[in-house]
């Protein structure tokens, strides 16, 4: 009886409905083709795997807490452009130049919140707007063209944030080391701390959040924040291993982590999010978009397979919603 | 006599160039459960949003024994001992019960900069809160609101005020869409809240509720106050409709016998 209620709760769960489907991801496609396991395909899926995984974590807070960011894509290509030129054009080290990239996003994260919070207009629309604002400034800066980064080798932050290093057949990146870090404190955050209840009250009931003292704005804004700044990050973490700071890359990439968070169980409408989920929803798509290739479907169709993911996966949340509040 | 614990004076209240609220003078005594009536758009609710900061007063004073206080945020009443419970309880369905009801004043153990919310307090301190306002299932702490039934979640709401010890509670239609046994329980928790030292105003549109528990009638009509000390011992609930609606008795009888058009 009582391992028949931890199945229940088990299943109830919104990580497993993410977890099944990685894992049935993960059976088809060895299945088919023995290679997808192997050392050097994990290796090189990972790389960029976790890049969109650091900016997946934040945007799980942040809508989490009610609200989203469509800019993120344009500031994980604009902020390497800014780091790249500053140093390119000798204005300040590499290491400065990466705080100034990153306080330079965080504050394009500030004016999103400020626009959402105390003007009251959607998160789409203002988000959309600074995606336009950012991404053209990027392109205003460069004329179109990547900065070079090849010399980045040599510097210790590059080292620190995307250096190389090997555990048996498997070459990894000090990303990943940076994800799982991030991965593990946000999930305190949301789940163990204050600040996190306060997170989730500002998504499910803003007013009631407001009228127990919650500052629910600043709890937005903050969030804001922190959402351009891992934009920011993931973009230079990006640039110094493609050797390319690119003023378009990270175009649609927006839409991709939005899905990878929903995928995992987060609600769209804030209220609910899920640290774990958004790891398994960060797999499921990436794994679906390596798979895909690797079993000789092709690269074009890769949309048709995510957007059946999403209708699938949404409808399972739901029905797990509703089961819930029934009270089954 | 009991002391003044709240005297709201001279309260106007504009919306625009709507006067919800017309010089009001309004008290609640220490130890006192006061029924606040008034037909729909008398300005019980606006009267109420302003003791519970959720609206700012055009003008006017108010007093918390004897004392002035500036209410100008929800936080503001919450630090004057003022609790309100809304029909729709204000909780968030998505976090648990022990999440819900420390929302915004959570515990915190182990190192400061952790920000850890005590979870163990947290989850023992709900359960026997629970237990106080009379849910007798065992419901377990962790269990999110949107799992609650209507009058569970009244209970929740009501068990905060109770363990955050305020003064006056506000129950703002708390017996809306609730069953019997839940109305019983809520009415129930009224009664105790005088015993154990707080005051209440109690909003409802049925003035059968309103009758078993308070101890003094207030009327609102138009923005006013139009009856501020009827005891429901010698009343009964036709001698207050008449007040409420300010007809006469033949006005009001013609009035009920009218069908509908």
């Amino acid at each position: 009886m009582e391992h028949q209620s931890l199945v229940r709760r088990l299943i109830a769960k919104p990580e497993f409905g993410p977890f099944v489907l990685l894992v049935v991801e993960l059976v088809v496609f060895t299945a088919i083709n023995p290679t997808f396991l192997s050392p050097l395909n994990i290796s090189n899926t990972l790389v960029f795997t976790v890049e969109l995984g650091l900016i997946a974590l934040a945007m799980t807070l942040l809508m989490t807490a009610g609200e989203f960011d469509l800019s993120v894509g344009a500031v994980f290509g604009f902020s390497p452009v800014v780091m790249w030129t500053l140093f390119n054009q000798e204005v300040m080290p590499l290491e400065l130049a990466f705080l100034v990239a990153i306080v330079i996003a965080a504050l394009i994260g500030l004016v999103n919140g400020l626009f959402v919070t105390r003007l009251k207009i959607p998160s789409f629309l203002v988000t959309l707007g600074m995606l336009l604002v950012v991404r053209g400034t990027a392109l205003f800066v460069t004329d179109g063209f990547p900065q070079r980064t090849w010399n980045a080798g040599d510097q210790w932050i590059a080292q620190v944030l995307v250096g190389d290093f090997h555990i048996g057949a498997f070459r990894l990146y000090m990303s990943l080391f940076w994800f799982i870090v991030v991965a593990v404190l946000f999930w305190y955050i949301l789940t163990n701390t204050k600040f996190g209840n306060w997170i989730q009250a500002s998504g499910g009931n803003p007013n009631a959040a407001s009228a127990r003292g919650v500052n629910v704005n600043r709890t937005k804004l903050i969030l804001f924040m922190l959402c351009s700044a891992m934009a920011a990050l993931a973009g230079i973490i990006s640039s110094i291993r493609t050797s390319a700071a690119n003023p378009n890359s990270g175009t649609g990439y927006e839409l991709e982590v939005i899905a990878m968070v929903v995928i995992g169980g987060t609600a769209l409408m804030g209220g609910r999010g899920t640290i774990v989920g958004t790891v398994l929803g960060v797999f499921i798509l990436r794994t679906m978009r390596n798979g895909i290739v690797l079993v000789g479907v092709p690269g074009l169709a890769y949309n048709i397979f995510i957007g059946a993911i999403i209708l699938g996966m949404m409808a399972l949340h739901y029905g797990l919603e509703r089961r819930h509040q029934a009270g089954n | 006599m009991a002391q003044d614990l709240v005297r709201m004076e001279h309260i106007t209240k504009f919306y625009g160039r709507v006067q919800a609220l017309d010089d009001v003078n309004f008290t609640v005594r220490e130890q006192e459960i006061v029924g606040l009536l008034g037909d729909n758009g008398a300005g019980k609710s606006t009267l109420i949003k302003v003791l519970s900061g959720a609206v700012p007063s055009t003008s006017g004073d108010i007093y918390m024994r004897g004392k002035k206080v500036d209410i100008r945020s929800t936080t503001d009443a919450i630090a004057n001992g003022i609790e309100t419970i809304y029909q729709d309880s204000a909780l968030v369905t998505q976090l648990s019960i022990a999440r819900n009801l420390f929302l915004g004043r959570e515990p915190v153990v182990g190192p400061s900069f952790l920000n850890r919310m005590d979870y163990a307090t947290m989850n023992q301190v709900a359960g026997e809160l629970l237990r106080r306002v009379g849910i007798t299932k065992n419901i377990p702490t962790t269990t999110p609101i949107s799992a609650l039934s209507g009058g569970e979640r009244q209970a929740v709401a009501i068990a905060r005020a109770m363990y955050f010890d305020s003064d006056l509670i506000i129950l703002d239609e708390p017996t809306n869409n609730l069953g019997v046994a839940e109305t019983r329980g809520v009415l129930n928790f009224v009664r105790n809240a005088r015993d154990r030292g707080h005051s209440c105003i109690f909003i409802a549109h049925n003035i059968h509720h309103v009758f078993q528990v308070v101890d003094r009638i207030v009327v609102m009509r138009r923005g006013q106050i139009v009856a501020d000390n009827i005891d429901p011992k010698q009343s009964t609930v036709d001698d207050v409709e008449l007040v409420i609606t300010g007809m006469t008795d033949e006005e009001l009888a013609a009035a009920s016998a009218t069908p509908a058009a």
